[in-house]
C-alpha cells in the first residue's frame, strides 16, 4: 500500500493506491486564489499546510473508518512551488521517520502521464502531457520519457489560466474560458503558431488580451483563443504521431479535462489508427493518487531516498528522471 | 490551376499533406495536396491551408532562383490547396547511404552540403531536413524535397536545426563514420554558404546536439 503525497502548487492532496494499482482513498483540497489574481506562493503554501493533517488523516482511513498502514510514503519532490513542495515534503519526510517506511521521491509530471496509463492500461503510448507547468509530447525511448514536442514558451494551462485573469474569470482559467467559448459563434483571426513538433503561446495571449481590451465579444475571443490554441497542439501531435509510429495516444494532466481538446486529439488519432486514452476528469488535475501511482511504481524499481537526501526541486526537467516501468506490461 | 481534375495516383500520405502522382503536359509532376482536418475549426482550416500553400509554393521558387536543385513549380491550385511540381527521378539518399561504401558517401554528402548551402545563403531553412527528403538521381545527384516546414530565416539556430537533423538521420545508416560524413557534408557547404555562415551554423548545430533535445526514434 503506498501512500502518495501532492503539493506541487495549489493543491494539497493524499492517496493510497494498493499493489494491485487500485485507488483505494484519494483526498485532495485546492487553493483557490480570487478571480484576476494568480496563485501567490505564499498564500497557496499556507493554505496547504492549514489542511495538510486532516487530508492525510482522511486518506488513511478506510471505509469501514478502520486506518490502514501504508508500506511506502512517496512524495511529489518537484517541479513545482518551492513554498508548496516543502509542505508536502516535510510531511512526507515526517511520517516515514515515524512509521519507519521508505521514502520515494516522485516527478508530478511523471505522475500525471502513469495515473492515466495505469487507469487507461496503456502500455507505450505517445502521450500530450498538458498542465498549469508542462505542454509536452512525449515517448518513451531507453529508460526515460523524451521530448518529442513541447510549448517554446508558455504553457497550455498558463496560457488560459492567464488570459481568463486578465478577463476576471474565476479559477481554474481552463474551465472558465471552455464556458465562455460554448457560447461564441465567430472566429476571430488569431496567431497559429507550430514550428515543426513544437508550438508557442505567447503571441496568441498577447493578441487575445489585445482583442479583449478593444471591447471585443467575450464569447467569441474565448471560442476562437480555445480553437486555435487547441488546433495547434492537435496539428504537433499529429506530426508526432506519424513520425514515432505508436498505436495508442494518451493524454493527461489538467487541460485534458478539456472535452474540446480531448475532441481533437481523438480526431487526431483515429485518422492514424491508434487508440485514445484520455485521462478520467477526475484525476486529470492535481491530486495524491497521481503521486501514489507513481510511487508504487518507483518503488517497485528501487528508487527510494534517505530522509536526509530527500530534497524538493522546483525547476526539474520531465526528461531528466529514470522512469524503467515503461513500456507497462 | 485546378488539380481536381486530374487523373492520379496515390504516392504518399504525411501528416498534413497527401502527394499523388499525375502528367501535365511533358511533366511528370507530384500534387501535394493539403487535407482538410476535422479537429479544425473550419475557417481557421480554410486559412492555415491556404496560407502554407502559398507560402511553401514560393519559398521552392525561391529556393530554384538561388540555384539549389529542387523541383520546379508547375501549378499553384490555390482553391483546393494543392502545388503541382516536377517528380524527380530517382532514391531517397537514406537508401543510397545504406548500400554506399565511405568514400562514396562522402562524396554524395559533400554535394548535399553543397545544395543546403544555397538554401542557407538565400536565407531559407528546411525545417525537416533528413536524408529521407534528399532524392538522388541515378548520376549521383542530390535534390532537396518537401519544403512543407520551410521558413525564411537568418539565424544560425534555424540552420543550426537543419544540419542537425541531418546528422541524426546519417546516424542510421552510418554510424561508425558520422564525423567523417559530416566532414564532407560540412566541406560542400561551406563552398555555397560561405565560411562565415558555415562556422556559426555548424556551432550552433554542435550545441544543440548537445542539448539532446532532437533525436532519432527509429
Amino acid at each position: 500500500m503506498c501512500l502518495g503525497i501532492e503539493s506541487t502548487a495549489h493543491t494539497f492532496g493524499a492517496s493510497l493506491v494498493d499493489d494491485e494499482d487500485r485507488i483505494v482513498t484519494n483526498v485532495n483540497s485546492t487553493y483557490r486564489p480570487p478571480p484576476g489574481i494568480g496563485i501567490h506562493p505564499r498564500k497557496a503554501s499556507e493554505h496547504l499546510a492549514s489542511v495538510a493533517d486532516e487530508i492525510v488523516k482522511a486518506a488513511l482511513t478506510a471505509k469501514d473508518d478502520s486506518s490502514i498502514d501504508p508500506d511506502v510514503i512517496a512524495y511529489a519532490a518537484g517541479p513545482g512551488l518551492g513554498p508548496c513542495l516543502r509542505i508536502g515534503a516535510t510531511v512526507g519526510r515526517a511520517l516515514s521517520s515515524f512509521l519507519k517506511k521508505p521514502l520515494v521521491p516522485v516527478h508530478h509530471g511523471v505522475a500525471h502521464l502513469d495515473i492515466a496509463m495505469s487507469i487507461a492500461k496503456s502500455r507505450d503510448p505517445l502521450a500530450v502531457l498538458v498542465s498549469g507547468g508542462h505542454t509536452s509530447i512525449l515517448v518513451h525511448v531507453g529508460k526515460r520519457w523524451r521530448v518529442y514536442g513541447e510549448t517554446q514558451d508558455i504553457t497550455l494551462g498558463n496560457l488560459l489560466d492567464m488570459f481568463a485573469r486578465e478577463a476576471k474569470l474565476p479559477s481554474p482559467g481552463g474551465l472558465s474560458v471552455s464556458k465562455e467559448a460554448a457560447k461564441g459563434v465567430n472566429m476571430i483571426r488569431l496567431p497559429y503558431t507550430v514550428k515543426g513538433n513544437d508550438v508557442a503561446y505567447s503571441g496568441l495571449l498577447t493578441a487575445a488580451t489585445s482583442a479583449l481590451q478593444r471591447q471585443g465579444n467575450l464569447a467569441d475571443i474565448c471560442f476562437s483563443l480555445q480553437e486555435t490554441a487547441f488546433a495547434m497542439l492537435a496539428e504537433a501531435v499529429e506530426r508526432s504521431l506519424v513520425q514515432t509510429r505508436r498505436s495508442e495516444v494518451l493524454i493527461a494532466g489538467g487541460v485534458a479535462a478539456s472535452s474540446r481538446l480531448k475532441e481533437m486529439i481523438s480526431s487526431v488519432a483515429a485518422d492514424h489508427g491508434a487508440s485514445f486514452h484520455p485521462v478520467p476528469v477526475e484525476y486529470s488535475g492535481d491530486c495524491g493518487a497521481q503521486i501514489a501511482c507513481s510511487g508504487r511504481l518507483a518503488y517497485e524499481s528501487g528508487l527510494t531516498i534517505s530522509t536526509s537526501d530527500s530534497f524538493v526541486i522546483p525547476r526539474w526537467r520531465l526528461d531528466e528522471v529514470d522512469v524503467p516501468w515503461i513500456p507497462r506490461n | 490551376m485546378d488539380t481536381s481534375k486530374l487523373a492520379s495516383t496515390p504516392l504518399h500520405r504525411g501528416a498534413e499533406a497527401d502527394l499523388s502522382l499525375a502528367t501535365i503536359g511533358p511533366w511528370r509532376v507530384v500534387i501535394k495536396h493539403r487535407v482538410r482536418k476535422e479537429y479544425r475549426n473550419p475557417s481557421l482550416d480554410r486559412q492555415i491551408r491556404h496560407d502554407r500553400t502559398v507560402s511553401e509554393a514560393s519559398i521552392i521558387h525561391e529556393a530554384k532562383m538561388a540555384g539549389a536543385r529542387v523541383p520546379s513549380i508547375v501549378g499553384i491550385d490555390v482553391e483546393n490547396n494543392a502545388i503541382a511540381m516536377t517528380y524527380l527521378e530517382g532514391t531517397v539518399a537514406r537508401e543510397r547511404l545504406d548500400e554506399m561504401g565511405i568514400s562514396e558517401a562522402r562524396k554524395l554528402l559533400r554535394s548535399i552540403g553543397e545544395q543546403i548551402g544555397l538554401l542557407h545563403a538565400a536565407g531559407i531553412v528546411h525545417g525537416d531536413l533528413t536524408t529521407s527528403n534528399v532524392i538522388v538521381s541515378a548520376s549521383g545527384t542530390p535534390s532537396i524535397v518537401d519544403f512543407g516546414m520551410s521558413r525564411r530565416s537568418l539565424e544560425s539556430e534555424d540552420r543550426g536545426v537543419d544540419l542537425h537533423l541531418l546528422q541524426r538521420s546519417i546516424v542510421a545508416s552510418h554510424s561508425k563514420s558520422v564525423s567523417s560524413m559530416m566532414n564532407a557534408m560540412i566541406r560542400g557547404y561551406e563552398q555555397t554558404a560561405g565560411r562565415k555562415i558555415a562556422g556559426s551554423t555548424w556551432r550552433k548545430a554542435r550545441e544543440i546536439a548537445r542539448r539532446g533535445r532532437y533525436f532519432a526514434i527509429r
